[in-house]
């Protein structure tokens, strides 16, 4: 499967950015805050200069100070309090070297540090307090909004992925039933039939028919039960039972309470068509296909098994045509875009011999 | 009476097959029906018929492996049976067929298709009853390999190998190829013979075999692969086999007919 990244940015740049919208939005606040200050008392153009500075003192230990938390969606108690412990350190220093740097570009008087513990300043530290305060809870808010937009891009990305995958393994779905080595086998059993024993090629008829009706009617979109699948891949082993005589032998298991489940159309198929193509047919002496659904608490879960050659053994058949990977790699394309994390394929080695492929999906009947 | 025998892994084709053959050459006496690659080959090797119709997808072996491995281990007086691959639709570039000294019939099989294919083959073996044909003419079993080995899918450019690396107990030993006497095949695993050791790896003949130096070392046999500049003579036993003599091993490995050229004289 295609890895889903999100749309990622070199981390530098990303924090550049974030400098350049942050740093006016805190001169912003500092701004509005001289305002107030100014009601009270006046000579707003000195109160503005002064509280600019502190605001860009106060943002710059703020900003600096989150580059060292963890960056991430979810944060936790520790890390916010961390962020609120720098905003109450960040006031009075941001305060007391704000007000100095622009004492000195006015040159106004400035409190010595012996002037500090007054009602009066500690009011001004205080009111500073509240300026950072608002500075990171408008900051972390921006930060917010701006994950919620790259997870929305970042799910829009998965859900183009899935469904571009799910057209792509329609179309291989298609062309790996219609398989022409099979039809053409098919029809050259059925032509011999025709001359050796017509009642025969009568019910191998009827058997194409059926496969071929199933097979041309997959779609992603729509779903059978399980009863109409194992029927097709009744007709499907029916058809491959005639061909290879009694060098295949199978064995189809359905309990009644399962008839109604649904699932894809032509799941089973891929799966099926492996166990008879790098299982039993290059296997001297055949084998056995047995197909099993059975009940795993909510989950759906169906075996195919066959005591063919085996995983290690498999080799390409002669010619190529669809190999077993293909078959595989497309079931599991399918089940990932239609139920995610909820369905999975397992191929293993099958005891004493062969293979076994265990599907499992989530139990749904029809409404 | 031309005898012949098919090779069929599905038995209402190779029923069918069979009768439609008799339909056209009512004078045709089929000796058996091989289920498989290997059944095929034996078979024939058996009951040495005149043609064999050799179907390509089959269990075992395909058509084209038994073919190849007859070639190899076909011996005088009678001579090497005419082939028909029998193929379905996608086996193989039907083209590759045009130009080879076999025939070829498609899947399914149209009568008056197979009819051409007998007429020809008719042909072929009443000229053969006239002319007295001579036992076997390695060349052109030579050639033939050749064919079928033309035929079979093209092996991926694999990188070469310097060194085998055999498993000797706990240890795994490192043998420069270039040190290599000879390789011999034991089903599924091939001895690495060198001067003073021999070490088995887990590793087909056939997988092996593009991976080493294909003008230093070359296929003497089915199972034996030898490396020439190790190779001081070549004679041959009372039974008139090619046997090789090789520096530093007292093996004394057979060349199969269709190898036999390689020692031959300048």
């Amino acid at each position: 499967m295609a890895s889903i990244s999100q749309p990622t940015q070199s981390a530098p740049r990303s924090r550049l950015r974030r400098l350049l919208t942050e740093l006016p939005l805190s001169i912003g606040i500092s701004a509005l805050l001289a305002g107030f200050i100014s009601l009270v008392t006046g000579r707003f153009l000195e109160n503005l200069v002064v509280s600019v500075l502190i605001g860009i003192v106060a943002f710059a230990i703020v900003f600096g100070g989150r580059q060292l938390l963890p960056e991430r969606a979810g944060w936790r108690l520790r890390e916010w309090a961390a962020l609120g412990a720098l905003a109450v350190l960040a006031a009075p220093i941001a305060h007391f070297t704000g007000l100095h740097t622009a004492g000195l570009i006015l040159g106004i008087r400035t409190p010595t540090l012996a002037e500090y513990p007054s009602v009066d300043r500690i009011s001004m530290i205080v009111f500073t307090f509240l300026g950072t305060t608002l500075m990171v809870v408008l900051i972390m808010n921006r930060e917010r909004v701006r994950r919620a937009q790259e997870e929305q891009a970042a799910s829009q990305l998965r859900a183009e992925v899935i469904e571009r995958q799910a057209l792509q393994a329609q179309l291989r779905l298609l062309q790996a039933q219609i398989e022409p080595h099979m039809l053409f086998n098919t029809l050259a059993n059925l032509q011999g039939l025709i001359a050796l024993d017509p009642a025969r090629a009568s019910d191998m008829l009827d058997q194409l028919i059926q496969y071929l009706r199933a097979t041309l009617s997959v779609s992603r979109s729509e779903s059978t039960t399980l009863e109409q699948e194992f029927a097709a891949m009744q007709a499907y082993l029916g058809l491959m039972g005639v061909r290879m005589g009694e060098r295949l032998r199978y064995q189809l298991d359905l309990p009644p309470a399962l008839r109604k489940a649904r699932l894809p159309t032509m799941l089973l198929q891929p799966l099926v068509e492996n166990a008879i193509v790098h299982g039993v047919e290059p296997k001297v002496d055949g084998g056995d296909i047995t197909i099993s659904a059975a009940l795993d608490g909510e989950t759906l879960a169906i075996e195919v098994r066959d005591t063919g050659l085996g995983l290690d053994q498999v080799r390409a058949p002669v010619g190529g045509g669809g190999g077993g990977g293909v078959g595989v790699t497309t079931t599991r394309e399918r089940l990932d875009a239609l139920y995610g994390e909820r369905a999975a394929l397992a191929l293993n080695a099958a005891h004493p011999h062969g293979t076994l492929a265990r599907l499992t999906l989530p139990l749904e009947f029809e409404q | 009476m031309t005898r012949a025998l098919i090779a069929e892994d599905e038995p209402i084709l190779a029923a069918t097959l069979a009768r439609t053959l008799q339909g056209l050459w009512p004078d045709l006496d089929i000796v058996a029906t091989a289920p498989n690659g290997l059944a095929a080959v034996e078979q024939t090797l058996l009951l040495r018929p005149d043609v064999l119709f050799l179907d390509i997808r089959m269990p075992g072996q395909t058509g084209l492996e038994a073919a190849e491995e007859l070639a190899e281990r076909w011996e005088g007086p009678a001579p090497f049976p005419h082939i028909v691959f029998v193929t379905a639709f996608d086996d193989y570039a039907v083209q590759a067929f045009e130009h080879a000294a076999f025939d070829y019939v498609l899947k399914p099989v149209s009568s008056a298709r197979l009819g051409k294919t007998v007429e020809r083959l008719r042909g072929v073996f009443e000229a053969r009853a006239v002319s007295a044909p001579n036992a076997l003419a390695p060349d052109a079993l030579a050639r033939l390999l050749g064919q079928l080995q033309a035929l079979a899918p093209a092996v991926e450019p694999v990188e070469r190998l310097t060194t085998i690396r055999a498993a000797v107990g706990n240890a795994v030993r490192m043998i420069p190829v270039a040190d290599v006497v000879f390789f011999q095949a034991i089903d599924k695993y091939v001895n690495v013979v060198t001067a003073d050791a021999e070490a088995l790896i887990r590793v087909p003949l056939k997988e092996l075999l593009p991976q080493i130096d294909g003008t230093l070392f070359r296929q003497v046999s089915r199972s034996t692969v030898v490396n020439m500049a190790c190779v001081t003579s070549a004679g041959r036993d009372d039974l008139g086999k090619v046997m090789l003599t090789l520096r530093g091993r007292p093996e004394k490995p057979r060349v199969s007919p269709v190898y036999a050229h390689l020692f031959r004289q300048m």
